[in-house]
This record gives C-alpha cells, structure tokens and sequence, in this order.
C-alpha cells in the first residue's frame, strides 16, 4: 500500500519535473542566459584579474571566496559535530567486537596499497599545488590524501595506522584550512583594503597566485586530516 | 513534448534519478539506506546543474596556451564544488549520528525504533 502511493507521488512528481525541464533552453546551446551573462564575464576576466589559469579556481577562491571560506568551515563544523556526537558520552555498549569482525587484509591488498601510496601522495600534492593552471585544487586534492590516509588505516593494523595522525599537532591541523583562508584574507584586507582582496596589478600576478597556492595547501591538508578523522572515529577510534 | 525532452535528455536523466533517490529515502527502513537514497539525490541535483553549464564542443575553462574558443561555463562547477564538500559533510555527520543510534538502540532499521520508542 505504502510502496504504491509512493510510486504514484513520485509519478506524479517526474511528470512535474521532465515537464519543466523539456521548457529549458536545448542542452549544450551558447545562447542560453546561465552562459552569457555572469559566467561570460569570469570567462573573459578571470586570467587577469585573479592570477589564476584555471577559471573554476579563480571562481572558487578569488571572486567567490567569501563562499568558500565559509564552506571550509562548514567541514570543520562537521568534524566537530561528528567528535561531538562519537565520543566522551556514555551509551549502552553495542560496540563493535573488534576481535570477532576484524579480518586480516590479503597479502594482495597490503603490498597494493603500500606500493601505491607514495605515488598517490606525490599526486595528490600535484593537484593541490597545480589547482591554479590544471583540473585541480584543494578540495580534490585533499580527499586524494584523505583516502590514501583511510587506505593506509584499513591496510596498516591499529597501531601502525595510529601514527598516520599525530595526536598533538592535530588540533592544529585539523582547522588549519579555515586558518590559512582568514589568514590569507586578513593579509588582502591590510595590503589592499578589502578582506579577500588580490592584487590586480601584472607585477603583482606572483603574489596573487602564492595567495592563491598558499589556501590551497591548507584547505587540503585541512580537509584531509577532516576525512581521515572522521573515518577514524567512525571506527571507533581516536 | 518528447522532442524538447530528447534535446533536453541529460536534463531528464538528473530528474529521474532524482526520483529513484526520493523512491529509495521514502520506502527504505534502514537508515543508511535511507541516505544512500539522500546522496542518490544530491548527485542528480549536481548532475543537472553541471549540465546546465556544458556548452557543445566546449573546452574545460582553463586558459593558457593553446585554450580555445568555446569553454565551459565554469560557475556551475565552482558552485557543485562547494555543493559536493557540504553534502559529504552532512553525510558524515548522519553516518556518525546512525553509529551512534546503533550503539544505543542496537538496530538501525526506522520501524524497530519506532517500536522502541
């Protein structure tokens, strides 16, 4: 019963959809309003204003910043908020029985994964460093890291795996992307008056893009630390 | 109708998927399954509006030697970027709250909890 009325809502509801969606202008066309208005600008300006090659970069971190800033503080919130709702409270111990569930990765897998990972390490660095000229940047090349660090934690055994993370300098590391984005902001904001400001000028293209590698690095190594946290402690442990 | 739709297909795909989504938060009683269902959706969302931003035979928006004439819009994409980070956030934090539902109650199936209540 329940199954059936769900079907005819959500019948009811595609036929509402596809029929808006056939009303949009033809996929793929030039002359659509999303194209020629905001996103023509950036396209056309965004070299020389922001420093920057890559457009979706210069879009993220230069004219949308304020946006971005607050999204890597959305991550830190969730981590706080995961650290929050996992540990230090008291419950009724269905605790996972690591002894009973814990299986031995195969040989295969841990000789993969240790080969690998240096050489995932060296991309993911690539790609953070490079988000400004390539497909890239921060965010992306902070879930590469973030993975080889839960890859490194499922292959490595609890104790091995538990000085891939630090315990003391986390507490830095762990907000280090907000940091570095307010730190990089306040610096525009006494340099060039506005919080977020970038040099325009072309002798001045040097500093735009360090700005520009310098929120990079931290948003990801921020938000890998932020990712293998979280797995971590949705293991159960620290 | 089905000639706009058939211009419009990667438009319509999103949509449906975005059912498929909904169909699976409404109908599943596992918990994780219900946000598996939620990130269903959040994905068609993105789909449709980096669809929204493809121009035919465009490059990627990345200027320097040798880009060519037409690109990408690249608004779109800087705006799924942040759409991605948030949903993985949010899912985390409804993974962390399903563990922790688990480790109260020791079932994480919606209609047992209801029970319980």
């Amino acid at each position: 019963m329940k199954r059936a009325l769900t079907i005819v809502l959500l019948i009811v509801l595609a036929a509402v959809l596809l029929n808006a969606v056939a009303a949009l202008p033809p996929h793929g066309s030039p002359d659509t309003p999303a194209y020629t208005h905001v996103g023509a600008y950036y396209l056309e300006h965004g070299p020389e204003e922001t420093g920057s090659e890559n457009v979706v970069t210069s879009v993220i971190l230069n004219y949308r910043g304020f946006d971005t800033n607050g999204e890597v503080t959305v991550i830190v919130t969730a981590l706080m908020a995961v650290i929050a709702v996992l540990t230090g409270v008291r419950d009724a111990g269905n605790r996972p029985d690591t002894d009973a569930t814990h299986v031995e990765p195969s040989v295969v897998v841990r000789f993969i994964v240790r080969v690998l990972a240096p050489f995932i390490l060296v991309f993911a660095v690539y790609v953070i460093l490079n988000g400004h000229v390539t497909p890239g940047g921060g965010f992306q090349g902070g879930t590469m890291l973030g993975a080889l660090v839960i890859a490194l934690t499922l292959v490595l055994g609890e104790r091995e795996s538990a000085k891939l993370i630090p315990q003391r300098p986390i507490r830095i590391i762990q907000v280090i992307a907000p940091l570095t984005f307010v730190a990089v902001g306040l610096a525009g904001l006494i340099a060039w008056g506005d919080f977020l400001s970038f040099p325009r000028d072309e002798q001045l293209r040097p500093v735009a893009e360090a700005m520009l590698v310098l929120i990079e690095a931290g948003i990801g190594i921020g938000g890998a630390v932020v990712f293998a946290r979280v797995f971590r402690l949705m293991g159960g442990r620290s | 109708m089905i000639d706009l739709l058939w211009n419009n297909l990667d438009y319509a795909a999103s949509m449906i998927l975005f059912c498929i989504g909904l169909y699976a938060v409404i109908t599943r009683n596992n918990l994780i399954k219900k946000f598996m269902g939620l990130n269903i959706m959040e994905t068609a969302i993105f789909a449709f509006i980096v669809a929204l931003g493809v121009v035919d035979g465009g490059n990627a928006p990345i200027m320097g030697e040798g880009a060519a004439e037409p690109f990408i819009n690249p608004l779109p994409q800087a705006l799924i970027l942040t759409g991605i980070v948030v949903a993985v956030s949010t899912t985390a934090l409804a993974l962390s709250l399903v563990i922790r539902i688990w480790r109260q109650c020791g079932t994480i199936e919606a209609d047992e909890l209801r029970e319980a209540e």
